[in-house]
């Protein structure tokens, strides 16, 4: 059983078996196969017979010339008893601008059309080769991609042979099941994995038939499915210069790994190899959730080609949210009070906005709360974002008004039962990367769809509407809103966001609802006379700032967004006029730094926002609202 | 001047299948509340939940009654509903009921709730034709032959659900004059957000319940009742089987009336909560 199965607190999860079908909902780990990982260097288990290895884990693994260009790839399987062929090196030969570009921060190197390295000194009658690579995608389906092929030496079978006999492993085809295909020599075999802009590892065991099989077999496999048997290959097979790359491919080939041992290997073994490349390169191990109803076979495999239309790791595949789910915003602020009433909010960092989020999923069946369940408990097993951080969040779709891509980090859960078969379960997740120097907003977005750019030709406007306005002002430029009556045409100049009679609004324009309270605390110093009486003093000025809590209720989806989005742009700390209600009815400056959204129903949010009054002059240059545009020279 | 619709022989399917029904009530509201804003005006009403439509209807059984129809089942899904050219298709069912009176016909009660759009202003006058070249019926199910299975309601043994034991008189029923079936349940709705139709009408609180009415109901309930299973048969004039409703649950309430002229007449009521096990995921 896999570690991530140990982990969960729910039973009945199973390894993934492609000859099994499986029901939606339906939970799976996936590893490949149920080997256990081996290192091809291991000799735990005695002699390796491991004949050459080549892979991209330290840099001593090649040779460099000063523009980082390899001019050997070591063979990482050092032969101690013959120092000769201690470094069986893959060179790149005569041509210089031929080497390939070695990058340090990746994991493979990448080989582009003609490029190549080669070397001499590997050849075995019988062989079991393992490589594992990411072919990119071609525009001409039909031209055939070099892997690697073997041969006497470079440029002999072409000599004497025009097509072959060099031993090639080839790729061609459009990527869709029956028609990419994997080539040995001419032998085509209909791939069951994608080919292309995917790693794929590719296993050829080579028999000579002098033992076993009646003749001479080569048998491919790929992503541990057997493909085929191909009879009497090319002599190629048997020579012992290898050529990588040359791959006809203007895009590339990632080469991440290939290995290869003398001799035929065990299924067992070819699982456990196998295994080791699947686990050192692949992020495709651990759980994943069937969206429907899987029948059973290969291509249905996470990997297969069928894969991603019957399992999935992306929560909105499975469930939608329900209504009753909610936001909570607080701004992280440094406050520094000044006395007099006066203060100052710095916003801590660009991430200004401490946003968690309350995800409702409700009548759900046990199946479908397992599937949530798991999928919550295995959230930190997401691969890691970067060396420097921990690991990725989860990718989803929040409610409106909310992004539609967001990060989120699942934090509690709270699962219900009212009833047999019935569910519910509330999500904690916290959203911690939106940036408050992002023009477009951190949570409520311009996405030009519901929020637009505005523009002199863009049409039709109802009450409520936001648009983005681009100036080369900074005082013009940012969000406004639309409060004249709904038209289907364009505004005129004199009513558009910058004209003389604007219908548009940068102002909070927003009424709160008819039941409110404002407490008042007046702040004073007193001075408490022991056993005598108590002296107040007034605070020095301002002595009467504001700190109240307002409610919208019930409002539509547009009002909310504007509201929202309103906020979202005041990022918690910015400063904006607001005009107390009756019987006050006076304009104050305000800062927002907390809010609360609940999506109740289709067009019925309840917003809650907390006011605090701002005893200083509001300045423009308090706002950070560059937009910074990345060209390319 | 007012037009009014007549119909008789009322054209009435669910799911396809025809029944024939004596009158079909349907309606719908709205759970809307009012915004009123801090200057006193009204910025509309909002909605606070989606459309919850009810259909009534009453119809003869004139077959066995239809699996879509068993409200105690574990099938959530919905049915379409359609008569007089207005069709439902999230029909939700939740309760059936009859009656069973001497040499009446048994007309059953079945009431949903429904969600999502129905066009109700297309609402035409019944064809002659089409009234009169609808098929009539079989069968129809009539108190006549239909039954209540009184020798085993109390058990063999005449348990009665606390004590028992051996030399305990076995607890008998009565002449059953008249008796009524009921099978309910309530339908929570589930919806995904952005959306006013449900993703899921589910089924909680699963009740069947018989009442009857016999001249003589045995021993009197202990505190926990009487434990009881009964059927009931529904068969035509003719004694053909129609459907049959079993009950396995507690005989909890036991009347006994007499009043001056009129015979003793004994009632009681027997309830059962429906449940099923979980399947293990």
């Amino acid at each position: 059983m896999s570690y991530l199965l140990s982990g969960l607190n729910i039973q009945n999860i199973s390894e993934y078996d492609y000859t099994q079908s499986y029901n939606k909902y339906d939970i799976i780990d996936f590893q490949l196969n149920a080997e256990k990982s081996i290192y091809p260097s291991y000799t735990g288990l005695g002699g390796t017979g491991l004949l050459f290895w080549f892979n991209n884990e330290y840099i001593e693994s090649f040779d460099l010339d000063l523009n980082n260009n390899i001019i050997s790839w070591k063979n990482k399987y050092a032969i101690i008893e013959d120092e000769d062929q201690q470094y069986a090196n893959l060179l790149q030969l005569s041509d210089e601008t031929l080497r390939p570009f070695v990058n340090f921060n990746n994991n493979y190197i990448e080989l582009f059309e003609d490029q190549f390295l080669s070397g001499s000194g590997f050849d075995c009658p019988e062989k079991t080769i393992f490589i594992c690579f990411n072919a990119s995608s071609n525009q001409d389906n039909n031209s055939v991609q070099n892997i690697f092929r073997f041969d006497r030496e470079d440029g002999w079978a072409e000599s004497n042979f025009g097509t072959g006999p060099s031993g090639y492993l080839r790729i061609k085809g459009k990527d869709s099941l029956g028609e990419s295909k994997i080539i040995i020599d001419e032998q085509e075999f209909n791939a069951i994995c994608p080919i292309y802009d995917t790693l794929n590892i590719i296993t050829l065991i080579q028999e000579s038939g002098t033992s076993g099989p009646s003749g001479p077999v080569i048998t491919i496999r790929q992503n541990g499915k057997e493909l085929g048997n191909y009879y009497d290959y090319y002599s190629g097979w048997l020579s012992g210069f290898i050529k990588l790359g040359d791959t006809n491919n203007s895009n590339g080939v990632k080469y991440y790994d290939m290995f290869c041992f003398s001799g035929v290997l065990s299924e067992s073994e070819l699982d456990s190899y196998e295994k080791y490349l699947f686990e050192e390169y692949f992020d495709s191990d651990g759980l994943y959730f069937a969206k429907k109803d899987v029948p059973a076979g290969f291509s249905k495999s996470p990997l297969g080609y069928t894969g991603s239309d019957y399992w999935t790791r992306n929560i909105d595949d499975l469930f939608k949210l329900s209504y009753g789910s909610s936001a909570e915003f607080s701004a992280k602020l440094s406050k520094s009070n000044f006395g007099d009433g006066y203060q100052s909010n710095i916003s801590r960092n660009i991430n200004s906005l401490n946003s968690v989020f309350s995800l409702n999923y409700d009548g759900l069946t046990d199946a479908q709360a397992k599937c949530l369940i798991t999928y919550f408990e295995n959230t930190p097993e997401a691969k890691v974002k970067s060396l420097y951080e921990g690991f990725s969040g989860v990718s989803m779709n929040l409610f409106q008004p909310y992004k539609k891509n967001a990060e989120l980090y699942f934090l509690d859960i709270d699962h219900s039962t009212p009833y047999n078969n019935i569910n519910n379960i509330s999500i904690k997740a916290e959203s911690l990367y939106d940036s408050n120097l992002d023009y477009r907003g951190m949570l409520v977005q311009l996405d030009d769809l519901n929020i637009r750019t505005y523009s002199d030709d863009l049409e039709g406007f109802e009450y409520n509407d936001v648009v983005y306005v681009e100036s080369i002002f900074f005082s013009e430029r940012g969000y406004y809103y639309y409060t004249g009556a709904k038209t289907n045409g364009v505004i005129s100049e004199n009513n558009g966001p910058l004209g003389n009679d604007s219908h548009f609004t940068k102002e909070f324009y927003f009424k709160q609802d008819v039941d409110y309270s404002i407490p008042e605390q007046i702040r004073l110093v007193n001075i408490d006379y022991e056993s005598s009486t108590k002296e107040y003093l007034k605070d020095g000025i301002n002595y009467n700032n504001l700190e109240f809590n307002l409610s919208f209720s019930n409002r539509s989806n547009k009002e909310a967004r504007a509201l929202l989005k309103f906020f979202d742009d005041k990022a918690g700390f910015k400063i904006f006029r607001y005009t107390l209600p009756q019987p006050y009815n006076k304009e104050i400056d305000v800062y927002c730094p907390e809010w609360s959204h609940t999506y109740n129903f289709y067009n019925n949010n309840d917003i809650r926002v907390k006011f605090t009054q701002f005893k200083a002059k509001s300045l423009e240059f308090t706002n950070f609202n560059t937009k910074i545009d990345f060209v390319s020279i | 001047m007012a037009k009014f619709i007549n119909y008789r022989n009322i054209d009435f399917k669910i799911n396809s299948q025809n029944f024939y029904s004596s009158q079909i009530n349907l309606s719908a509201s709205a759970s809307v509340d009012a915004v009123v804003l801090s200057d006193g005006s009204l910025l509309n009403y909002a909605p606070s939940s989606a459309v919850v439509g009810s259909l009534d209807c009453d119809f003869y059984l004139t077959g066995s009654l239809p699996s879509f129809l068993n409200v105690t089942g574990i099938d959530e899904s919905a049915v379409s509903v359609s008569f007089a050219d207005v069709t439902i298709t999230g029909a939700y069912p939740k309760s059936i009921s009859f009656n069973v009176e001497p040499f009446q016909p048994i007309l059953i009660s079945a009431s949903f709730d429904w969600y999502g759009n129905v066009k109700v202003e297309g609402f035409k006058e019944q064809g002659v034709l089409k009234r009169l070249r609808k098929e009539t019926p079989e069968y129809i199910a009539n108190a006549y032959k239909s039954y209540l299975d009184k020798e085993s309601i109390f058990g063999s043994s005449g348990q009665d659900g606390s004590s028992g034991g051996a030399g305990q008189a076995v607890d008998t029923l009565g002449d059953i004059v008249s008796f009524s079936y009921s099978s309910s349940c309530d339908r929570p709705s589930f919806f995904n957000v952005d959306e006013v139709i449900p993703s899921r009408v589910a089924k909680l609180n699963k009740q069947c319940e018989i009442n009857l009415s016999s001249n003589n109901l045995g021993k009197l309930v202990s505190i926990n009742g009487k434990n009881a299973t009964t059927t009931i048969y529904l068969k035509d004039f003719y004694g053909t089987s129609l459907s049959s409703f079993q009950v396995s649950g507690v005989l909890s309430n036991q009347s006994y009336n007499v009043s001056n002229g009129q015979y003793l007449l004994a009632e009681a009521s027997i309830q059962q909560t429906v449940t099923e096990r979980k399947t293990l995921v």
